[in-house]
């Protein structure tokens, strides 16, 4: 630790202070009264520190707002398809990468093409496909087209292929099933690599607005990534911009808490899944 | 299976005589989640509606409407996308403008015959709502408005530059004097003359359109030819673009900041709809709004007729609604018909001659100084494309102010798309 | 016969059981929807008018296809001389750099290709008399292409900046890590939400600080010159976290033994960063690049929401123009063309991710 490092450090805070400044902004408006806002949003220190201070913002948004309710759609989906992605990547990764099975090229060939389909490309058709089955505005239509995801098929495949197969083959020299195999041993081996793929996907998810924007017309279905398009959209004639800010951190707060839990496998599962990427 | 029939017999007769009717309903408008039920004392378009939904919820017996979440930018679409994907709302809002596009496939339910049997008495709407709400021959909505563009005005930024007499604003009654009275305004001020949403929201378009309107020109002809690199459309863009090069006015505010220009006091005009008088008359009483002196004007007739851009809001009802549901979204379009006085507190104009000629209405705020532009009403053919043609208009004309387009290019290339998409 | 019960499973069953939910979900959600796509874009497809009644299609065979990216009286020539003469040059290094042995076979043909289709494709242009039938697709496609041309580098070379900076196992750089990765977390209608009003020249911060120091507020939002430079920030704001840590990782694969060798050869800082960091990094830089690239060119939210395609279409994005084709206008069969074409661009840039990474293995 010589002095160039904690100039290095303090070289970096000022970037980083000011990466954050847009997110504190959000933050300190929310806690400002509209009526002030509606004039200006500079009060003090830029409008950086919430002075003149109120909750007024949040306690309307608990008593009237559906944001806790978009929040709690999302985080059904979120989760939803986290899973979904995690089943369908694990088992398939864990085929491809040791089992023999006829036509393997071939399924592996069709998933890297697949890897070329952007989802954006295939929305049209996914639309009028759910409309010819009625499933809109329900939450597998939410998350049943983003869990076929090839990249996290070959995600998890090049981890499986990374682990020694001495581990498996003793098992197997026991007798024991390949499906108990991979339940009990390389599972729990793929931690990391599901821990990245549950991050990237949750982040996806809760991040998808051309989707749902197309399929969830209901209340009942609404993310907080539509609610909150709906509000900004809105917000030029409606409740005041602290009360649109305090919706933005309502959405937020909980996945900053999540991420700031779990950030430890972030980095270190990404060490696992990007270098061999 | 008997016993079941049995106890679900039995199960309705304990919950009451009829289960309540569930009601789906989209707008726009805007959020307003405290709106409360009580539909005489909200402000603003979004709480005035959802009040009265609220309080037809309540009131209307076996019926509970739940509203759904639609933005404004995305409304159509998702509206669309609803009706598409099967689940169309059992009640919703929409423009005059948008019946060719829904009535012409069918998509609308035609009410005529169950108007009466509802409550709602067709007769008491004006001629031009009747209208409004007309597609071949059959009724398709309840009209529930029209709202046009305005002029609001500072009175207190007129006055400083001389342009009040008798307590009412002198408007400009040609391009000429329209730019005259912008230098009077920044000489006497320092602020722009006026200010709308040039950036944004089709509102140049609308202006622009008025002042085409007025020179007896139109963008397309009924039988579907573009006809916008014109004379007139040179006139009536050059009238505005004016202002902008002598820096009279600002093209490049958006909605959000050219009504908070006008409320700052920073600019004597803002050209905006009917929809926003209640709220710029509560702005203008509180103390820390720099407006104070508000006053409302009909679009003025810079060419030869009086002209300005009106719409019509409705409401409708899909045409594959049937049974109960049908019968609980009538009563629900009746009970909307019954608060029309309500509804013109934000400053549309209402559609029924009772209401019209009603005490309440008349004296409502501001409501005198624009009483003529029921007469100067205007708008675009009807056009299944209406959308998309709008979106062109708006295109080339922030090409011109905000990106100096040639003119006469501009309106070429809007002519262009346009006659594309009448003829597709 | 042995008892069912004890029997293990032969290798294909197991292989099946577990290949089954990816096959289903994938042939399901991806492949036929992806056939399907192609089908729509071969009828004339009104959205309303098929869900009221589904014989309401018409089989146009390409004209789609026609009516979206060709025009009337379309001539070939040097309309583009910018791109063309890249193009050219770009296959004149080509050419050299495979004669003279520098790059593979394989490498040099994807790289000859891409330099043809960039003398060949800006030629196209209408004559006096022609016009493009839709004159909309090309603008957005060159927006949505400058986006990434934009949103990729810029991501792409803070994260390696940050990354390098950041690779060091410290409470305070792992504090710094998280700080620049928190926006990462915000979904994109959070991040239009503080953009939009950070820009705004009324009450955003931006103007605010700008006035303080005199200058006249700029209207990012609305203002040409600014409004695809104001989506390009806040989507590097927003994305630049995942680029960052893949950086890390790939950094944390470089042994610390070369930088101590480099050290006694006088190479630290910026030097070894250049000469040791970056060639190490090279397959890391690729990656971040290609997800990067498929991941813009599918940009949606912040046109969409920001600044609404506008001021004059300048932020007019092809994902935007395909839900407007298809939702606003109704149009389904010309959106799925469109989308046809995206699918294309896409799979060009996945092809090039695989040839480049063919080579390096």
């Amino acid at each position: 630790m010589d002095r160039g490092y904690y100039w290095l450090v303090f070289a970096l805070a000022v970037p980083a202070f000011l990466w954050l400044v847009p997110t504190l902004w959000m933050v300190s408006l929310s806690f400002q009264p509209n009526e002030v806002l509606a004039r200006t949003t500079s009060t003090t220190f830029f409008g950086l520190i919430p002075i003149p201070f109120t909750a007024e913002n949040y306690a309307a948004l608990f008593a009237f707002g559906q944001t806790p309710w978009w929040f709690l759609n999302s985080l059904i989906v979120a989760v939803g398809m986290t899973l979904g992605v995690l089943l369908v990547s694990t088992t398939a990764g864990y085929a491809l990468a040791r089992l023999d099975f006829p036509f393997k090229k071939t399924v592996m060939v069709i998933c890297l093409v697949g890897l070329m389909v952007p989802e954006q490309a295939v929305f049209i058709p996914l639309y009028t496909m759910f409309a010819d089955l009625g499933w809109h505005n329900s939450y597998h239509a939410l998350i049943l087209p983003r869990m076929a995801v090839p990249i996290g098929v070959f995600l998890m495949m090049q981890f499986f292929q990374a682990i020694p197969k001495d581990i498996e083959e003793a098992a197997l020299i026991d007798g024991v099933g390949r499906l108990h195999i991979f339940w009990y041993i390389m599972l729990p081996l793929a931690r990391p690599a599901m821990m990245t793929l549950a991050i990237l996907t949750f982040l996806y998810a809760w991040n998808d607005y051309l989707w749902p924007l197309v399929s969830a017309q209901s209340r009942d279905y609404f993310t907080i990534t539509l609610g909150l398009a709906s509000i900004q959209s809105n917000f030029a004639q409606s409740e005041g911009l602290g009360r649109v800010m305090a919706s933005g951190v309502i959405a937020s707060l909980p996945v900053v808490i999540l991420f700031l839990i779990f950030q430890r496998y972030v980095v270190q599962a990404m060490t696992v899944g990007g270098s061999k990427g | 299976m008997k016993h079941l029939m049995l106890t679900a017999a039995a199960l309705t007769v304990l919950a009451g005589a009829a289960p309540a009717q569930e009601i789906t309903l989209a707008r726009f408008f805007g959020a307003c989640e405290d709106a409360g039920t009580d539909t005489t004392t909200s402000t603003g378009e979004a709480c005035i509606i959802q009040s009265i939904i609220n309080a037809a919820d309540a009131e209307i017996d076996g019926v509970s409407i739940e509203t759904l979440p639609t933005d404004w930018g995305n409304y159509y679409d998702q509206v669309k996308a609803a009706f598409a994907g099967g689940s169309a709302p059992d009640v919703f809002v929409m423009h005059r403008h948008r019946i060719p596009e829904f009535a012409g496939i069918g998509a609308l339910a035609e009410i005529s015959g169950e108007l009466e049997a509802a409550g709602i008495d067709a007769s008491d709407w004006s001629e031009t709502a009747r209208e409004a709400v007309t597609y071949n021959g059959g009724i398709y909505g309840v009209p529930m408005d029209f709202h046009a563009n305005l002029w609001h005005v500072n009175m207190e930024l007129m006055e400083a530059a001389g342009l009040v007499e008798d307590g009412v604003p002198v408007l400009p009654s040609s391009p000429e004097e329209l730019l005259a009275h912008a230098q009077q305004v920044k000489e006497a001020t320092g602020q722009d003359y006026l200010a709308a949403d040039f950036a944004q929201f089709p509102i140049g378009v609308r202006l622009v359109l008025a002042l085409m309107w007025q020179q007896d020109a139109n963008i397309f002809t009924e039988d579907g030819t573009a006809t916008i690199d014109t004379e007139a459309g040179q006139n009536a863009v050059t009238a505005i673009t004016q202002l902008f090069d002598a820096e009279l006015a600002n093209p490049q505010l958006n909605y959000a900041d050219s009504q908070q220009a006008f409320l700052n006091g920073e600019a004597a005009i803002l050209v905006n709809g009917t929809w926003v008088v209640d709220f710029y008359t509560a702005e203008a009483a509180k103390e820390e709004v720099a407006l104070d002196d508000y006053y409302v004007a009909d679009f003025p007739t810079l060419f030869e007729i009086g002209a300005t851009w009106a719409d019509s809001h409705m409401w409708a009802m899909p045409s594959t609604l049937e049974g109960a549901d049908r019968e609980a979204a009538l009563k629900v379009l009746a009970f909307i018909n019954e608060h029309n006085i309500d509804w013109a507190r934000t400053g549309h104009m209402a559609v029924r001659t009772s209401v019209v000629e009603s005490n309440a209405y008349t004296s409502l705020p501001h409501r005198d100084e624009y009483a003529g532009t029921a007469a100067i009403a205007r708008d675009t053919p009807p056009s299944e494309r209406y959308g998309a043609i709008q979106d062109v208009l708006n295109r080339e004309l922030q090409a011109i102010w905000l990106t100096g387009k040639d003119v006469s290019a501009a309106l070429s290339d809007a002519e262009v798309e346009v006659q594309d998409l009448l003829d597709r | 016969m042995q008892t069912k019960a004890r029997r293990p499973l032969t290798e294909r069953q197991t292989a099946l059981i577990l290949l089954a939910p990816f096959l289903v979900t994938y042939a399901l959600f991806l492949v036929y929807p992806f056939f399907r796509g192609i089908w729509i874009s071969l009828h004339d497809w009104n959205l309303l008018a098929v869900a009221f009644n589904p014989d309401a299609k018409e089989f146009v065979g390409l004209r789609n296809y026609e009516r979206v990216m060709w025009g009337r009286d379309i001539a070939w020539g040097f309309a583009s001389p910018v791109l063309q003469t890249l193009g050219a040059l770009g296959l004149a290094a080509t050419a050299w750099a495979y004669l003279t042995g520098r790059i593979a076979r394989f490498n040099a043909v994807v790289l000859a290709v891409v330099s043809v289709l960039l003398i060949v494709l800006p030629g196209f242009h209408p004559d006096e008399e022609g016009r493009w039938y839709d004159r909309r697709f090309w603008p957005t496609v060159g927006n949505t292409i400058l986006f990434v041309a934009l949103a990729v580098p810029g991501v792409t070379f803070t994260a390696l900046v940050l990354a390098a900076c950041l690779n060091r196992e410290t409470r305070a750089m792992g504090t710094l890590r998280t700080l620049f990765f928190l926006s990462q977390v915000l979904s994109v209608t959070v991040v239009t939400l503080i953009w939009q009003i950070m820009f705004s020249p009324r009450q955003g911060l931006i103007a605010n600080v700008t006035g303080v120091l005199g200058a006249s507020p700029i209207n990012w939002l609305t203002d040409e010159r600014f409004a695809m430079a104001a989506i390009v920030i806040a989507t590097i704001w927003w994305s630049l976290g995942i680029a960052m840590i893949l950086f890390l990782a790939g950094l944390q694969d470089i042994s610390k033994d070369i930088y101590e060798a480099a050290a006694i050869d006088d190479a630290t800082g910026v030097k070894a960063f250049w000469y040791i960091t970056l060639p190490n990094l090279k397959r890391t830089i690729t990656l971040v690049v290609v997800l990067q690239i498929i991941l813009h060119f599918q940009v949606f939210g912040q046109a969409h929401l920001m600044t609404q395609g506008g001021p004059n279409d300048s932020t007019q994005v092809l994902v935007r123009y395909i839900y407007q084709t298809g939702f606003r206008d109704s149009e389904l069969g010309r959106a799925s063309a469109m989308a046809v074409f995206l699918f294309l661009i896409m799979g060009a840039f996945s092809l090039i991710q695989f040839a480049v990474g063919r080579e390096k293995s």
